[in-house]
């Protein structure tokens, strides 16, 4: 009992820190303040769930979730290129409304409010992977891979133009660098982690509804880079474990469900406003968010 | 002629920030730009780096029309400039810094560069930067700020170098400097083309001197030849 | 016929406009005096319509009575969110992407305490019971309707005269235009903020009694009508507070109208789009200025 549900929590890490760090690479290292990334993760599992259910192969499906969320990504950066701040912000949010709606009203394909039941568990060259453990070790070693190349990005000389967009476009510009391509790639490459952290996480759950991309679920990832620390693979790292270890001991409160889970949300929300107000770089970064 | 500016008009709403103003830039000069407060040098710099469209006119670099590229483009194609306001990446590192300027694949996300320290080290003996190379760009005092985004614009591979008001709010110290730094360069070939405020810097600097007035080129010539332009004095001193 | 249906249209526009309309003046009167997005402004809302449950509907006060303690509460709401997370935040010179961010936390953490409170099934008020129901050039409208339009009306009209013939919100509309030059010519710009957000929320707590007798309370009905104010808002121009209500009433009528070629899922959803394509095409808004756009 209790170590399934360990195992349980140990896959909600390891899929949130895939999330984290993926809308860290966009938000933190290249100044892209996105509020839509959640968009990305339900495009992801939407996508996989569907393809799955049609009966392609997983690793296709996996990595086709993951190119979807690039495409829409790179929609994005095309649509709101012009746009800085909290206009920005606003539109990234605006679109991760748009993909909520679709979600809602496309009926035909996702099945509106409904959701997709019985999407299956991986089946990765003939081994399927079905038991809690066997997910537990494969969504953890994607995270361990995601961590590695975000991070190999980040220490790139591309990274470091990445952060020159976010610290300065227009001397970018001058010296000669495309800052809508550096744009585009980092956050198609936000969106395909995303993409494929919902490809994880559909397969996990195995039903998916739109309530699961919800605000809500926003609020629970920027928290997340936010108590870490804008521009710190580190900081996400631990802020994953601590923001969705805590709320679990409320578990042991045996409160009815109707109440755990609005205390879930309160939580993330105190200690979201709790960081803004008394720690505003978050537990290891050293930007600040502008 | 490594640049020309030809009938050059931008707007600003209802002000006309340039009128028809053309001038050309001469290999291996110095040359510059000056004015009073708001004459358009700024503006006439910012279109010919494209960060400002014109309305009107065009611009050529080594005879070609560079007034349709995008801003990276015109780097590109080998002008490098300062701004009178640093821009600097202010949690970068100042080696950082050059490695942009100096890398020229760096937009692939699988390049590979070789360390180049010994060049940095080379181009910041040369404009007299002192500081580690570790050191933030938001931990430099104005003037050191200044020398980077000089050193960084020379670091850049180039062939004409913009300089927007190079010694405006410095020292009289780091001032004589940064002119040696500029005599230096040209030495060594180097065409310069600069914006300047105050006359009397640029008098036993520069080799030729175009004049804005009210988006204007009111007169251009040798530096003896428009110390007593009435015009340019007119200008000056109805500031 | 088809008339029927157009005048029909015509007056739910008319009643979805008025509240959005309220919704969307309290967020544009904070916006243009803090420049900065208060996205909890929906959560304003939803309390005002809550209060009003718990005042009228569980201890019976009387009504009126019962209204004029939602407006207090609501206001005091208001400057407490100022005093307690904004003011702190603005002192420590935070940008306005910070502030966007902790107005989305105070969202949650608030629509939240409002689900533990009062639970997730729907409210009822119940002030109007029985339906006498007007007609009006072949379209329905209740009386309850009818009052909703007027008392907006009548709102935004007050609004306009505190904004333009007192003294005080001659000085809101100078801060808006103008923080530093106000702070120069002597008006303290963080009383008048302060300000802003107890009359900014005391019009979402209008907002709310007025919907808490119209439909049914839901806690999470707070982000749906902040998107539709503030789509409003955006719509008009974010930074006047007559675009921003003009805005609300295109919402309106372009959410209703909508549904006679888009089936009715799709009524928020033409918000979405409208908001995402005003954002990315018109930032400034249709009416507003070319203000705090472009930083």
């Amino acid at each position: 009992m209790i170590e399934s549900y360990l195992l349980h929590i140990g896959i909600l890490i390891a899929i949130y820190i895939i999330l984290g760090v993926s809308l860290n690479l966009a938000l933190g290292f290249t100044g892209l303040l996105n509020l839509g990334h959640v968009a990305f993760f339900g495009i992801g599992a939407y996508t996989s769930a569907l393809l799955l259910k049609a009966g392609v192969s997983f690793i296709m499906a996996f990595f086709i979730s993951g190119l979807i969320a690039a495409i829409f990504g790179f929609l994005l950066v095309l649509a709101t290129r012009k746009l800085k701040g909290d206009y920005l912000a606003l539109a990234t949010l605006g679109f991760s409304f748009v993909i909520y709606s679709l979600m809602l009203n496309l009926t035909e394909l996702t099945r509106g409010p409904l959701g997709i039941p019985g999407i299956p568990k991986p089946v990765i060259f003939g081994f399927k992977i079905s038991g809690l453990l066997p997910y537990f070790i494969f969504v953890t070693i994607l995270a361990v891979i995601t961590v590695f190349l975000i991070y190999k990005i980040v220490k790139s000389p591309f990274g470091r133009l990445l952060q020159g967009v976010r610290d300065d476009e227009i001397g970018l510009k001058v010296l000669g660098k495309d800052t809508f391509k550096l744009k585009a790639k980092s956050m198609m490459l936000s969106a395909f982690f995303a993409g494929i952290a919902g490809s994880l996480f559909a397969s996990y759950i195995t039903y998916i509804d739109p309530s699961s991309f919800s605000l809500a679920e926003i609020i629970l990832i920027f928290t997340i880079v936010i108590v870490g620390g804008i521009a710190s693979i580190k900081g996400t790292i631990v802020a994953t474990f601590i923001i969705i270890l805590i709320p679990e001991a409320l578990r042991f409160l045996y409160l009815p469900s109707t109440v755990l889970g609005p205390l879930r949300q309160i939580f993330y929300a105190l200690i979201l406003l709790g960081i803004l107000l008394y720690r505003p770089k978050g537990l290891f970064g050293r930007i600040d968010l502008e | 002629m490594i640049l020309e500016a030809h009938e050059i008009t931008k707007n600003f709403g209802g002000v006309r920030a340039l009128n028809k103003c053309s001038l050309g830039i001469k290999k291996n000069k110095i040359t510059a730009l000056i004015g009073p407060n708001g004459s358009g040098k700024t503006t006439l710099f910012d279109v010919i780096s494209r960060l400002i469209k014109p309305n009107s006119g065009f611009i050529k670099f080594k005879q070609e029309r560079i007034d349709k590229f995008r801003p990276n483009k015109v780097a590109k194609m080998g002008i490098s400039r300062t701004f009178q306001d640093p821009r600097l990446f202010k949690n970068l590192t100042i080696k950082d810094h050059f490695m942009m300027a100096l890398s020229t694949n760096d937009e692939s996300m699988f390049a590979k560069e070789k360390d180049v320290e010994w060049k940095i080290k080379e181009i910041m003996n040369l404009i007299g930067l002192t500081k580690p190379l570790h050191t933030l760009g938001s931990d430099l005092s104005y003037g050191q700020r200044k020398l980077l985004d000089l050193g960084v614009a020379l670091a850049k591979p180039h062939d004409l170098l913009m300089l927007d008001e190079p010694v405006a709010g410095v020292n009289p110290k780091l001032r004589k400097q940064i002119k040696k730094i500029i005599q230096n360069l040209n030495k060594k070939g180097e065409t310069v083309f600069l914006i300047e405020h105050d006359m009397n810097f640029v008098m036993d600097l520069v080799d030729h001197i175009f004049v804005l007035d009210a988006g204007e080129v009111i007169a251009s010539g040798k530096p003896k030849q428009i110390q007593n332009n009435k015009k340019v004095l007119d200008a000056y001193l109805g500031e | 016929m088809a008339f029927n249906i157009f005048v029909q249209l015509l007056v739910n526009s008319l009643i979805a406009g008025s509240i959005y309309a309220l919704v969307a003046s309290g967020f544009s009167l904070i916006y243009s005096t803090s420049r900065f997005m208060h996205f909890a402004h929906g959560v304003s809302v939803v309390i005002g319509a809550y209060m009003l449950f718990q005042m009228y509907s569980l201890l019976h006060i009387p009504f009126l009575i019962s209204c004029i303690l939602v407006l207090i509460i609501t206001g005091l709401f208001g400057y407490l969110m100022y005093k307690g997370i904004y003011s702190p935040l603005m002192k420590r010179k935070s940008s306005s992407i910070v502030l966007l961010i902790a107005s989305v936390g105070l969202l949650i953490l608030f629509e939240n305490l409002i689900l533990m409170a009062y639970g997730a099934d729907v409210k009822t008020i119940g002030y109007i019971k029985g339906v006498h129901v007007i007609k009006f050039l072949g379209a329905v409208i209740t009386p309850l309707q009818l009052v909703i339009i007027i008392a907006s009306v009548l709102l935004l009209v007050l609004l306009w005269l505190f904004m333009h013939k007192i003294r005080i919100g001659r000085d809101m509309r100078a801060v808006a235009d103008n923080p530093e030059l106000s702070e120069i010519m002597g008006l303290n710009s963080k009383k008048i903020m302060a300000l802003a957000f107890i009359l900014g929320t005391v019009m979402a707590g209008f907002a709310g009694i007025l919907i808490g007798m119209e439909q049914n309370l839901e806690p999470t009905m707070g982000m749906g009508l902040m998107i539709k104010g503030f789509t409003g808002a955006v719509i008009g121009g974010i930074t006047s507070v007559p675009a921003a209500v003009l805005g609300s009433y295109i919402i309106g009528g372009a959410e209703n109208f909508g549904v006679w070629f888009l089936p009715s899922g799709y009524k928020n959803a033409i918000t979405f789009l409208l908001l995402f394509l005003f954002l990315l095409f018109k930032p400034t808004g249709l009416f507003g200025l070319n203000k705090g756009v472009k930083k």
